[in-house]
């Protein structure tokens, strides 16, 4: 999915790739970024939760966070 | 970072103009500065106003110092839709955030979006430079629709236009052909000729064109009696032409006038006028704008034949407009305008383009211009 919205190779990207180091991740990819990833998985992520996305592994974190189900 | 978003209160304008400072010093833009003041010099909110501007920012609570990554401002107001009554909607403008100098905060922009859109469902932005820049981009990801407003130019003065003109002398072959169409008066001509083939505006005999101090209720008898022909408008009574064009409002940088148009000593319509703000791609050209007007249809031609003398006697060298409403497109055009390529560019909210369907059909009944979106005089 990262791969395809930054225009990245798959290989070439990390749990530590981030804005920081993938040049085409800007704002509006964050966007799109977080737009897929809630069509995908059905979720809805709140302001707090879309700033832990500093990562790709920090996505990774988040997203399986959220798809556990509660105890 | 835990970022809140909230209005920009008194206690924020120290972290604001650090912010202020760290976008500044990052970036040779001069744009990306935000009011240091968090009351709104221009629309403040309060005593019952109908149109008013409203100031967010974006608080970290993980800093010491509480710092600011960004903000917004949210213009709020009254749209009339035909058949649907007036529906309160608002203004997204001025966002800037921390990401634009700093790649660790580049989920800023996005979340002044969000929450824009999400204190206000019938959200417009206007403008943007285009619909190709990260803004416009942002929107169109979170389900704006896109829609340019048409752009219209007459040259006042040929010769100069040729010199001036920067964004279409960038390349040197065209300024040199431009050096040689001003010398030689085949630019003049040829200017002159195409505006005047185009020209076939009727309607203005018998008309008078005076400038107002301000207005009042032969305002809103234009607005009642035009409104139903445009499919939206932001709602132009006296009352908030009023806010919008203050008698005493005045800024270093862009001046605005009120012009009435009458026939046989009626009112027909009004046209806010001026002079732009010096731009690079102007060279040492004045330029003039239609800013806002509003008449009937068939009085179109009159208003802006109208408002076209009165920049011409100001001594303007190129006069624009952009304007959303085929009449008025049409009128521009009859009085020897000529349309050129657009960056201003409307983006509607989901719930906002619902609002005005069926959008297609509608596009060209929209009555958007300049004075719209943030609509300070600074900026038209």
């Amino acid at each position: 999915m990262a791969s395809d919205i930054f225009g990245v190779p798959a290989a070439k990207l990390t749990g530590e790739s981030s804005p920081e180091t993938v040049e085409s991740w800007d704002s509006v990819q964050h966007l799109n970024l977080v737009l897929a990833i809630e069509e995908k998985f059905g979720l809805q992520l709140d302001p707090e939760e879309i700033e832990q996305m500093k990562t790709l592994g920090a996505t990774a974190t988040l997203i399986d966070s959220k798809l556990q189900p509660s105890s | 970072m835990a970022l809140v978003i909230q209005p920009y209160r008194v206690e924020h304008e120290a972290a604001v103009a650090e912010f202020n400072r760290r976008l500044q010093s990052a970036s040779s833009d001069p744009s990306f500065v935000f009011s240091q003041s968090s009351v709104p010099r221009w629309l403040p909110p309060g005593n019952d106003n109908t149109v008013w501007n409203e100031f967010y920012v974006a608080v970290d609570g993980s800093s010491p110092e509480s710092a600011v990554r960004g903000v917004y401002a949210l213009k709020q107001e009254a749209l009339f839709v035909r058949g649907k009554g007036v529906q309160r909607i608002a203004c997204y403008h001025h966002p800037l955030s921390e990401g634009i100098v700093d790649r660790s905060f580049t989920s800023v922009g996005m979340l002044l979006a969000r929450d824009a859109l999400a204190r206000q469902p019938f959200l417009y932005a206007l403008g943007m430079g285009g619909a190709e820049t990260p803004i416009a981009k942002m929107l169109k990801a979170l389900g704006f629709t896109l829609t340019p407003i048409p752009f219209h130019f007459r040259v006042v003065h040929p010769v100069k236009f040729l010199r001036e003109m920067q964004a279409l002398r960038e390349k040197r072959w065209r300024a040199l052909l431009m050096d040689i169409a001003a010398a030689s008066g085949t630019g003049w001509l040829a200017i002159k000729a195409l505006q005047a083939m185009k020209s076939s505006a009727t309607g203005i005999a018998n008309t008078a064109s005076e400038e107002i101090g301000e207005f009042s209720a032969w305002a809103d008898e234009l607005w009642n009696a035009a409104k139903e022909t445009v499919n939206a408008a932001t709602v132009r009574d006296a009352r908030t032409l009023k806010l919008l064009y203050p008698e005493n409002y005045s800024s270093p940088i862009a001046s605005t006038r009120r012009l009435r148009i009458s026939r046989n000593g009626s009112a027909i319509g009004w046209a806010i006028i001026g002079v732009r703000r010096k731009d690079a791609k102007f060279g040492t050209m004045r330029v003039g704008s239609i800013v806002d007007c509003w008449a009937m249809p068939n009085d179109a031609n009159a208003l802006i034949g109208a408002a076209t003398r009165a920049l011409e006697k100001d001594g303007v060298d190129l006069i624009v407009s952009n304007q959303s409403h085929h009449s008025w497109c049409s009128a521009l055009e009859k009085n020897g305008f000529l349309k050129g390529p657009t960056n201003f560019v409307l983006a509607t909210s989901k719930k906002l383009t619902e609002l005005l369907q069926p959008f297609e059909e509608n596009r060209a009944l929209l009555h958007f211009t300049r004075a719209d979106g943030d609509g300070l005089p600074v900026n038209f």
